[in-house]
């Protein structure tokens, strides 16, 4: 069996090569960049600049660093609370079987299949302000009298991206609480039944208690996610109108494709890790989960 | 149930039905459209005739036949060989016996999850284009390949775990070596799981924009959703052409998620999060 073990971990080679030649590796060259004069324009001139990157980001007058932040724990919560709740909704619609049920999930799980680029351009069309089906609807409708410039006026933008994270994040939730909503015994029903347990009892005795590992880890990787996740707004709105759909995956976004600043955008990327490092730490802490495969 | 109760249940299935598709349908009414009717009003929610010719000018207006081929031929190759490497490394990481290691291990593939990519994206460029291996194709698919192996992996091995070691222990008494049962007991017993990671992998390949966009400048090499990204700079976005570019982008993954859906889901569930 010796013999066997070590095969295996030359299986393993393979992949790890990968991740250190391309990911390993340059992450750590990434941490480096951080502090770096780093811009493609000028690359014969790259040097250390201790923390002026930071400096840099946080002073920019283009982009309003705080408002930016806040930004980005608006989209992260709004759109997790949203998210988790229709998410979890639909998978108790879901959980006893019907006709049909196959065909329901793969339609409505359909949104997780497109990237989160082209779910921003088809949202950016849905909400378009002239042409827009939603501007349509709600006017038929009779809710509003006049178009609404969904993603040019920056009262309505942030929910605009909002929505369409929503949009897409739903499935996520769906299918992860499903499976866990199928592992709950029955028996455990049936005792809360003989007690004379309501169903909303059942919920939050029986139900929320038995899959809370299950919601402990989504809602974290789902956090993480979000953070990480500029598809949708880049596709909608590119940040604006004046910063007021920014966050900083997207600023990142910006500095590396419209300024070519590395450095910066490096620096950017650094605060995103360590804010989603601490954190995991106190969410893990504050929920005392050891269940978490993180 | 009281039939009350069922109703509202049907209602609200239906309403989550019609949000999750509404998108879907007006990008594919919009594409169906001609032209002068998508800027007319009132807003026709079925074309008073169908229309295929923004389909025409997607292909002969921009070269969207070399963009598809390309994404098609990377994402192919990536899934595949990403498909390949982590049936090892997963089977590995299932079978190895040690466990502090083992979890070393897992933790490192898990720790990819949470870096955001752009970090990783000046280094990466600078070291690939000392090696001249920028703007090309090959490159890209291995670095896609990178992109979804850790999970991949975590996916594969959460497949292999649920297969007994006593049916390799069997063959192998009956003289099989380690190679040998794996391709004949072990591999063709986890076909949905490679299937899923196939489809995941596939999915989440054909979807990339900003690698692409880094790693690519030659408009022969473009893929499609840097196409797509193309369109919008380029002197404002003309929807007719842009809604034919995007239901063209989401066909693939819309065939491959209606078959590999049922996997997808298991490999997701199991794979991500022990609950």
């Amino acid at each position: 069996m010796r013999n066997s073990q070590r095969k295996l971990f030359i299986m393993i080679i393979p992949a790890f090569v990968l991740l250190i030649l391309f990911v390993y590796f340059p992450i750590v060259k990434g941490g480096v960049v951080a502090f770096q004069n780093y811009n493609l324009f000028d690359l014969t001139n790259v040097h250390f600049i201790g923390l002026d990157n930071f400096k840099a980001v946080i002073t920019d007058r283009n982009f309003n660093f705080w408002r930016i932040c806040l930004n980005t724990v608006l989209w992260i919560f709004v759109s997790l609370f949203f998210q988790f709740v229709l998410g979890f909704g639909l998978a108790l619609l879901m959980r006893k079987p019907f006709k049909g049920r196959g065909i329901y999930s793969a339609l409505v799980f359909y949104p997780w299949a497109v990237s989160g680029f082209a779910i921003g351009l088809v949202w950016a069309w849905m909400f378009n302000g002239q042409f827009g089906m939603i501007n349509d609807l709600l006017m038929r409708l009779g809710i509003i009298n006049n178009n609404i410039g969904f993603l040019s006026d920056p009262k309505f933008a942030m929910m605009s991206v909002i929505i369409a994270n929503v949009w897409y994040g739903v499935p996520f939730f769906a299918i992860m609480l499903l499976a866990a909503l199928q592992s709950v015994p029955k028996e455990l029903y049936e005792a809360a039944e003989i007690d004379g347990a309501t169903k909303l009892r059942q919920l939050f005795d029986v139900t929320i208690p038995y899959i809370k590992p299950t919601i402990i880890s989504t809602t974290l990787l789902r956090t993480m996610w979000i953070m990480n996740f500029p598809e949708i707004i880049y596709g909608m709105t590119g940040g604006g109108p004046a910063n007021s759909t920014n966050i900083l995956a997207t600023l990142m976004i910006n500095k590396i494709y419209k300024f070519y600043d590395y450095g910066q955008g490096a620096a950017i990327g650094f605060i995103i890790m360590s804010v989603l490092f601490v954190y995991a730490f106190f969410y893990l802490r504050l929920t005392s989960s050891k269940e978490v495969v993180l | 149930m009281t039939s009350f109760k069922k109703i509202l249940k049907i209602i609200a299935l239906a309403l989550y039905l019609i949000a999750a598709l509404l998108p879907f349908y007006w990008i594919t009414i919009t594409s169906l459209k001609d032209s002068k009717e998508i800027y007319s009003f009132p807003l026709k929610y079925w074309p008073s005739k169908i229309s295929f010719n923004s389909y025409k000018q997607l292909f002969s207006f921009a070269n969207f036949g070399i963009y598809f081929r390309n994404s098609a031929i990377v994402s192919l190759i990536a899934a595949f060989a990403a498909m390949i490497i982590s049936m090892f490394s997963g089977y590995a990481l299932s079978r190895l016996k040690m466990k502090r290691f083992k979890n070393r291990i897992l933790l490192a593939l898990y720790f990819t999850q949470m870096i955001p990519g752009f970090i990783i994206m000046a280094p990466l460029f600078t070291m690939l284009s000392q090696f001249q291996m920028t703007d090309k194709l090959s490159t890209l698919t291995i670095l896609y390949i990178t992109m979804v192996i850790a999970f991949s992996t975590i996916m594969a091995k959460s497949f292999f775990d649920r297969i007994p070691i006593s049916l390799e222990e069997a063959s192998m008494i009956d003289g099989c070596n380690i190679v040998q049962s794996l391709f004949k007991i072990v591999f063709p017993l986890t076909l949905p799981g490679l299937a899923a990671i196939f489809s995941f992998a596939f999915v989440n390949i054909w979807n990339e924009l900003f690698l692409a966009t880094m790693f690519i400048f030659s408009d022969d090499k473009m893929t499609i959703p840097v196409a797509l990204n193309s369109f919008i700079s380029k002197a404002g976005i003309s929807w007719d052409i842009m809604s034919a570019g995007l239901v063209v982008s989401l066909l693939p993954t819309m065939i491959i998620f209606a078959f590999a859906q049922k996997y997808i889901i298991a490999g997701l569930t199991e794979g991500a999060v022990k609950g």
